[in-house]
């Protein structure tokens, strides 16, 4: 057993936050407010090598792995800017390229992927199929040497920043279980007949969602990844990265809200001594940073078995429920801890609420995960 | 061009820093950084050394810590000589610029680059008791390096401006923390530090007498140290109208507009 961090992963956090927090903050508060993304840090962090640190090198990449990126997930949001792509094009998008792109797919994508000059984004939710992925109702149909595609989806993040999405589709049905075959498809986030239309949220966050109307998009053959009817697994590969990132990005908005807090707790004083003083301001930050560590411990196993190639179903989500609980609590403290404060736009504290917040409901629900660990770790009968 | 960087590490700034009762010096224990103040030179250097040349480090350091290193490894530099020795604990600033003379003397430089102090120690006086001992001619605070025939071309902060000054290689040049925006290290720079060279060096590597170094060889002492005064409650100007006027007198009396 080693906890030790080698050096170069030091380093790498070290760089990545100090990149980070020339932006910090109160840049990301702003950009939440407004609904712009964090463009020049992305591009920043992408010249350096950091958004594509997990795209292989023979294309340009980093060459690391999951260990790597969720240490970019961390340490960006650690620095109060999180990036909320991280979780989608470089996880989710590279990693299914990488693993089921044609050749001729990861040779055009992956080298700019790995620069972050070209963000491909995912799609999977639909108005009628969120958390069942059986009963995704967008077909694609093979007509000739393109796939046609009708539907809809929703809650797609970042279509605006992005050159293409990767969709996924039905493509038929299994005959015994009757459940949807599906497939995926590099679709270019300009296609003809895709129609987008940005979702109004309440919650403060830069990356925009956007509901996408699918009336006959003509997609080549080429742009299908990996098989056809092959989605399922294929999915499934992007889905821990995804759940392992988001974690990290949890742990990181912990570690921010966490410090900002205790920096507050240490110098307000109302009773002649700092707030920090009093078990009922200190405890509830106490017992936040205890679930950031653990849910980091959790996020650094996941991340490891991920990129082991061994089974990390379990850790992912159960790192990814961690991190999303643990942030919430932290930012909770952090606001409850700044008074009135808490709530001011000088503090900043409400964008990352929002953020935290939408860590217990994407990129899977709490729910969800309780019933895998239910089903699968506690072998508990599947409820639904 | 080949380029040395002499380059401290230094306890992280931003930890509470500690003193050694006995010797009234800094605690050096524990995980080092490179001083910010160094990322400037290291910068210049690598700007100046250019594809067909390389930067090495020299840096002399408690328990061979290389940690700081290899962030300006990382930034690009070619290679290091880190001097490390129980014989030079206690050091003041000329061992300290003896023991980088000797090393700097193995690498062969056209152009040594230094900071002007270290964000830690605040002498400012190593930089060129190594050019002395090396026989070089120096130039301090550069906001302003460049080379060609064979010389440098400094612009020299002053306090009323700059001045122009030219100067034959080799040479050592102090730069100011204005004269480069320094990089951050890549990824793949982070990766490629782990396996630059990083020459371990002792004090009997280097030629030099175990006397005439470290606390043995120390020509200075700190005799003892007090708490800075705290900081005075500062003037409030209200403004009556003329607060700018009063703002500028201010300032003037600062020398600093
Ligand atoms: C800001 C934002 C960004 C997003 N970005 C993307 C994106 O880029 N791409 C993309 O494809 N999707 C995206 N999503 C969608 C997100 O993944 C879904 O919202 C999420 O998976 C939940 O699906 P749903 O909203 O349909 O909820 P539903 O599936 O309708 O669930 C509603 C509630 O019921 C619970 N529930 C459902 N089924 C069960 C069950 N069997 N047992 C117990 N409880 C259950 C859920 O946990 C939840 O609390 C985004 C969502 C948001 C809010």
């Amino acid at each position: 057993m080693e906890f030790a961090e080698p050096a170069e992963h030091r380093a790498l956090r070290e760089t990545v936050r100090a990149v980070a927090s020339r932006f910090g903050g109160a840049h990301y508060a702003e950009h939440a407010r407004q609904s712009a993304p964090q463009e020049e840090l992305w591009r920043e962090l992408g010249k350096l090598g950091f958004i594509g640190i997990n795209v292989p090198s023979e294309h340009g990449g980093g060459g690391g792995g999951l260990v790597e990126l969720a240490a970019v997930a961390e340490e960006t949001a650690a620095a109060g800017a999180p990036l909320l792509l991280l979780l989608v094009s470089s996880a989710i998008s590279v990693e299914v390229l990488t693993r089921y792109g044609t050749v001729e797919q990861r040779a055009e994508w992956l080298p700019r992927m790995a620069t972050g000059e070209a963000k491909v984004v995912f799609a999977i939710t639909e108005p009628d199929a969120g958390s069942n992925s059986h009963r995704i109702a967008t077909t694609a149909t093979l007509e000739g040497d393109t796939y046609v595609l009708r539907g809809t989806k929703y809650y797609i993040t970042g279509v605006d920043e992005a050159e293409a999405l990767i969709v996924v589709a039905r493509t038929g049905v299994e005959e015994a279980s009757g459940q949807a075959k599906l497939s995926l498809f590099l679709v270019d986030a300009d296609a003809p007949g895709m129609r987008r239309s940005a979702i109004e949220v309440d919650a403060m966050l830069p990356e925009t969602q956007f509901e996408l109307f699918f009336d006959e998009v003509h997609v080549p053959a080429d742009r299908l990844i990996g098989e056809q009817d092959g989605g399922f697994a294929q999915v499934f590969h992007g889905l821990n990265p995804e759940r392992i990132t988001g974690a990290a990005l949890g742990v990181g908005v912990g570690r921010y809200a966490l410090e900002r807090a205790a920096d507050y707790a240490r110098v307000r004083q109302v009773w002649g001594q700092p707030i920090g003083a009093h078990q009922a301001v200190a405890h509830p930050l106490a017992k936040a940073k205890v679930e950031v560590e653990l849910a980091a411990l959790m996020t650094a196993k996941a991340a490891w078995l991920h990129d082991q190639g061994l089974p990390a179903g379990e850790a992912s989500n159960m790192a990814k429920y961690a991190a999303a609980e643990a942030a919430l609590a932290a930012v909770e403290a952090a606001i409850q801890t700044h008074g009135g404060n808490g709530l001011s736009s000088d503090y900043g504290l409400v964008p990352l609420w929002s953020m935290a917040r939408l860590m217990r409901i994407a990129p899977i629900s709490r729910e969800m995960i309780l019933n895998y660990v239910a089903q699968h770790s506690l072998g508990l009968p599947r409820s639904y | 061009m080949n380029v040395v960087v002499c380059v401290k590490q230094i306890p992280d700034p931003a930890a509470p820093g500690a003193l050694d009762p006995q010797s009234h010096t800094l605690v050096r224990e524990g995980k080092l950084i490179l001083d910010d103040s160094d990322a400037y030179g290291v910068e210049m250097g690598l700007q100046l050394a250019g594809d067909a040349g390389e930067v090495t480090l020299v840096s002399m350091a408690p328990n061979q810590e290389v940690s700081g290193v290899r962030t300006a490894l990382a930034m690009g530099a070619a290679k290091a000589i880190v001097v490390s020795d129980p014989a030079l604990k206690g050091s003041d600033a000329l061992s300290t610029a003896k023991v980088l003379a000797k090393a700097i003397e193995r690498v062969g430089a056209d152009l040594i680059l230094a900071a002007t102090e270290s964000t830690d120690g605040y002498t400012g006086t190593t930089p060129v008791q190594v050019a002395e001992l090396l026989g070089l001619p120096s130039v301090t605070f550069a906001k302003k390096v460049t080379v060609s025939d064979g010389k440098v071309r400094v612009e020299r902060q002053t306090e009323a401006g700059f001045d122009e000054v030219e100067c034959p290689m080799p040479c050592l040049v102090t730069v100011t923390a204005g004269v480069v925006e320094p990089r951050y290290p890549s990824f793949k720079g982070i990766m490629a530090a782990k396996s630059k060279p990083v020459d371990q060096l002792t004090v009997a590597d280097l030629g030099l007498d175990a006397s005439s170094v470290g606390a043995a060889g120390a020509r200075q002492e700190i005799t003892s140290v007090a708490a800075a005064e705290a900081r005075g409650g500062g003037d409030i100007v209200v403004d009556e109208g003329d607060a700018h006027e009063r703002i500028v007198q201010f300032l003037e009396q600062l020398k600093l507009v």
